[in-house]
């Protein structure tokens, strides 16, 4: 019997061996918990692109879409013959430069949306501090272009007095708001992001309520509470997703941005 | 401010957040005894799940053998319920020594379900001690269906227990949306932290897990008393009894992907950044390792099966197959095993042209892995169908047309399966998504239906000679000893994804942590406590198993000797 007790333990240890092994064979990479990044206006180029690698492959998660073509566009090589990202950015959008178009990209990636393309981009100045934000853009520019992100890039992107990071809180004091603080209501829809959750108007997804005819079951007070406090009242069948809205639409806008916001809702019976 | 809270701000000002374990450190010590304890949770969850349907099978078919089955596994429990409760109060204290801050945070929010617990687990543990003293003395008539009432309610309180676990550790993952770091933990409602976004299918792929789990150290139990039988009756009790455990836990794995598949798209909607540090982040290589261990689990399942046929006079007309089966197999495990996107720095992605593989990336994405795993999970079934078709001939006079509409079953399925894998390339990524929906179905449906006209087709069937339980070669035995193994393993890998992708936060973006374990280990680290706490865990059922032998004589009985009982 201790013939076989011992070749039981040798299975065991066999089996145990091997799985240890195979995991300590393929690529080791530790999940660090991300560090503050601090790069003054005398960030050099070279230290913005090196600081922008390891937000693209690291805490930008970026790689995971942008790779094959199939989900996202390839930002590192060639895409459809246009070549790499700092190629191709400034031709994307007629009017914008590179820097424009890639920051556009990370703050309202719904913005503009590659043909063939799904709008699953999250808004990445949400997640990521200035600081790699325009790390990050200096990195894709360096794809084949030229990099013009400077530090003073960096230090207008954050909030006057030392604000939330990351990213800057449009609607902040002194900030002009979401969408450059204009009261056209299709703008701040979109640029909040609305139709990421909601569809009006034929557009947009069904996770949340379909917004196209809000007005004739919510009054203009209600459409308001909904937006400073989506809590506050949760649509029949919806039960399931709620707390997934943002609280912080409220602190995104001016005032007269929700009320223009809100009216236009009302509005649609 | 409430007492609770006063308690939690008492500890925050008045204690460390966290302290240090000597040698091991603080978060080895809590992975060992998390991971231990819940090893022990779900044996003790899994297996009375196994004695009920077995007793039931014993009452309700007349077969002694199945009660007597029922007892021995039963009896194994009584240790490890012990070993249990020794573990869950080792990783209290850890937690509240080692990591006090948190610890008052989380009983700040569920102190009440705490309490709950502890009272349940209290009653849970009577219900065995009644279950299994009482076995005997309630054996006949209406007592019998008594006595198996207490295994059905040992396992709603043993449910009920894990599913408030669950909420625990699923609140860590994803706490409700409108929860911030700045939330009173007092003024959380309970069932508001209980009912977050993966509790559900936590609980429900647990529950399929735990019968897996179960059945795989049954069947490395039954194993181990096979190998150490000294007679002939011995060794093929504990054939059969291999065979159940095996079958159970091979058939409950069937199931298991399309749960996991559910907690991951919860996942995704909950925080897709979340989704993505699992699938594609600094994890991904991680489903690679899964996908190698799914693929030992189906071939040694099979193979199991195939060396099982050796001792099934008429099996020896379905043996041609066998190779073609393995080449299905091995081709999907390789397919599965191909990983999606992997972290690379630069230089590499450039090579590759991107974040996955110019050729086998193709191969990487879900269409190919979904197409790859329903197509293993067909091909097991096949295995497993003319496994038990081996030693019968049907009579019915529609056998032929009722094999032929198996077999085009088998090839509908399969079909379906192939044709939405490859039109999957060629479709947006949110259709694509629900192709897999019907890629399962065609399977499931193929398993009802085929396993509906089996058992029609059986009738009266010719017996081309009874199955000579313990006639199996050692080699077949050491299967099951891998397949415990690699289960054991496998739960403790999919636990590390699971805690993982919270990475530096006790609640994801809620409560951070900051002690100096807060980074996420590689790989290789959490192989290493894997395997650790694989060791520990078989070492001490082993123990267990041991101690059971030491207890009673085995409960085997010999076919001719089997009596009815419930009767």
């Amino acid at each position: 019997m201790w013939a076989t007790n011992l070749k039981i333990v040798g299975v065991v240890l066999g089996t145990l061996a091997l799985y240890t092994l195979i995991a300590n064979k393929i690529p080791q990479v530790q999940s660090e918990v991300p560090q503050a990044l601090t790069l003054g206006t005398n960030v050099t180029p070279e230290q913005l692109v090196a600081a922008g690698e390891k937000v693209f492959t690291g805490i930008g998660g970026c790689t995971t879409c942008h790779g094959l073509g199939t989900r996202a566009p390839n930002l590192l090589t060639d895409e459809k013959g246009t070549g790499p990202i700092g190629v191709r950015c400034a031709k994307r959008e007629p009017g914008k430069s590179c820097k424009q178009y890639l920051y556009e990209s990370l703050a309202d990636p719904t913005a503009y949306v590659v043909s063939g393309y799904q709008p699953i981009m999250p808004v990445m100045t949400r997640q990521l501090s200035p600081e790699q934000v325009w790390a990050a853009i200096a990195y894709l520019e360096a794809q084949g272009g030229t990099v013009d992100v400077t530090g003073d890039d960096i230090a207008k992107s954050k909030p006057a007095s030392g604000g939330p990071t990351p990213g800057a809180s449009p609607g902040s004091p002194g900030s002009p708001g979401l969408a450059a603080g204009s009261t056209d209501p299709k703008q701040i829809i979109q640029a909040a992001g609305c139709l990421a959750c909601h569809k009006l108007e034929g557009q947009g997804q069904v996770i949340a309520p379909d917004l196209t005819h809000v007005g004739s079951r919510r009054d203009v007070a209600s459409i308001r509470k909904k937006i400073l406090d989506p809590g506050s009242s949760i649509t029949q069948g919806y039960e399931k997703f709620a707390g997934i809205m943002p609280k912080t639409f409220g602190s995104m806008m001016s005032a007269s941005q929700l009320e223009a916001l809100v009216e236009y809702l009302a509005g649609h019976k | 401010m409430s007492d609770v809270l006063l308690l939690v701000q008492a500890a925050a000002d008045t204690t460390h957040a966290y302290r240090d374990f000597p040698l091991i450190g603080a978060r080895a010590a809590v992975w060992i005894a998390a991971e231990v304890h819940l090893m022990f949770a779900a044996f003790v969850l899994g297996v009375p799940m196994f004695a009920v349907v077995t007793e039931a099978i014993g009452i309700f078919g007349g077969d002694e053998r199945y009660d007597r089955l029922s007892k021995e596994f039963t009896r194994l429990l009584l240790v490890a319920y012990s070993a249990t409760a020794i573990w869950g109060a080792i990783l209290v204290f850890f937690l509240a020594t080692l990591y006090p801050r948190f610890w008052a945070y989380l009983t700040a929010v569920f102190g009440t379900s705490m309490w709950v617990y502890a009272s349940l687990f209290f009653v849970e543990s009577f219900t065995l001690y009644l279950y299994y003293y009482g076995w005997d003395r309630w054996k006949k008539g209406r007592a019998k269906l008594w006595h198996w009432t207490l295994g059905i309610l040992l396992n709603v309180w043993g449910t009920i227990v894990m599913f408030i676990a669950n909420s625990w550790l699923t609140y860590m993952m994803t706490p409700p949306r409108d929860i911030t770091p700045t939330t009173d933990p007092t003024t959380i409602k309970l069932w508001h932290a209980i009912a977050n976004a993966t509790w559900m299918p936590i609980n429900v792929h647990r529950l399929i897990a735990n019968v897996v789990f179960g059945g795989a150290i049954v069947g490395a139990y039954a194993s181990y008393r096979f190998l150490a039988a000294r007679t002939a009756e011995e060794r093929a009790h504990y054939d059969w009894m291999g065979y159940v455990g095996n079958f159970i836990a091979i058939s409950a794995l069937i199931v298991l992907p399309f749960a996991g598949y559910w907690l991951g798209r919860e996942i995704y909607q909950y925080d897709q950044s979340m989704g993505i540090t699992m699938m594609g982040g600094f994890m991904s290589w991680l489903w690679v390792i899964q996908a190698f261990l799914i693929a030992v689990l189906f071939l040694t399942g099979n193979y199991y099966l195939w060396v099982g046929m050796e001792r099934i006079p008429g099996a020896e007309r379905f043996r041609p197959y066998t190779k073609w089966l393995l080449a299905v197999l091995v081709l999907g495990a390789i397919v599965w095993g191909t990983p999606h996107t992997m972290i690379a720095d630069s230089k590499e992605l450039a090579a590759m042209g991107g974040s996955h593989h110019p050729f086998l990336g193709a191969l990487g994405v879900m269409s190919a892995k979904n197409t790859a795993v329903n197509l293993m999970i067909l091909t097991t079934f096949l295995s497993f169908l003319m496994y038990r078709r081996a030693n019968r001939r049907p009579v019915v006079p529609w056998a032929d047309t009722g094999t032929r509409i198996q077999g085009a079953m088998f090839l509908v399925a399969a079909g379906i399966v192939l044709f939405y894998g490859i039109r999957g390339y060629f479709v947006e990524a949110i259709v694509r998504i629900g192709y897999s929906v019907y890629q399962v179905l065609a399977v499931l449906s193929c398993i009802l239906f085929v396993t509906v006209i089996d058992i029609l087709m059986a009738r009266g069937a010719q017996s081309l000679g009874a199955i000579q339980w313990g006639k199996m070669p050692p080699r077949s035995q050491y299967a099951l000893f891998i397949l415990a193994v690699t289960f054991t393993w496998l739960m403790g890998l999919m636990g590390f994804a699971r805690s993982g992708i919270r990475q530096y936060w006790h609640v994801w973006q809620v409560v951070e942590d900051t002690s100096k374990y807060a980074a996420t280990p590689a790989l290789g680290y959490a192989a290493r406590m894997i395997s650790v706490c694989v060791l520990i865990f078989l070492s001490l059922v082993a123990f267990v198993f041991w101690l059971g032998g030491l207890a009673e004589k085995s409960t085997f009985v010999a076919q001719g000797e089997a009596r009815h009982v419930g009767h």
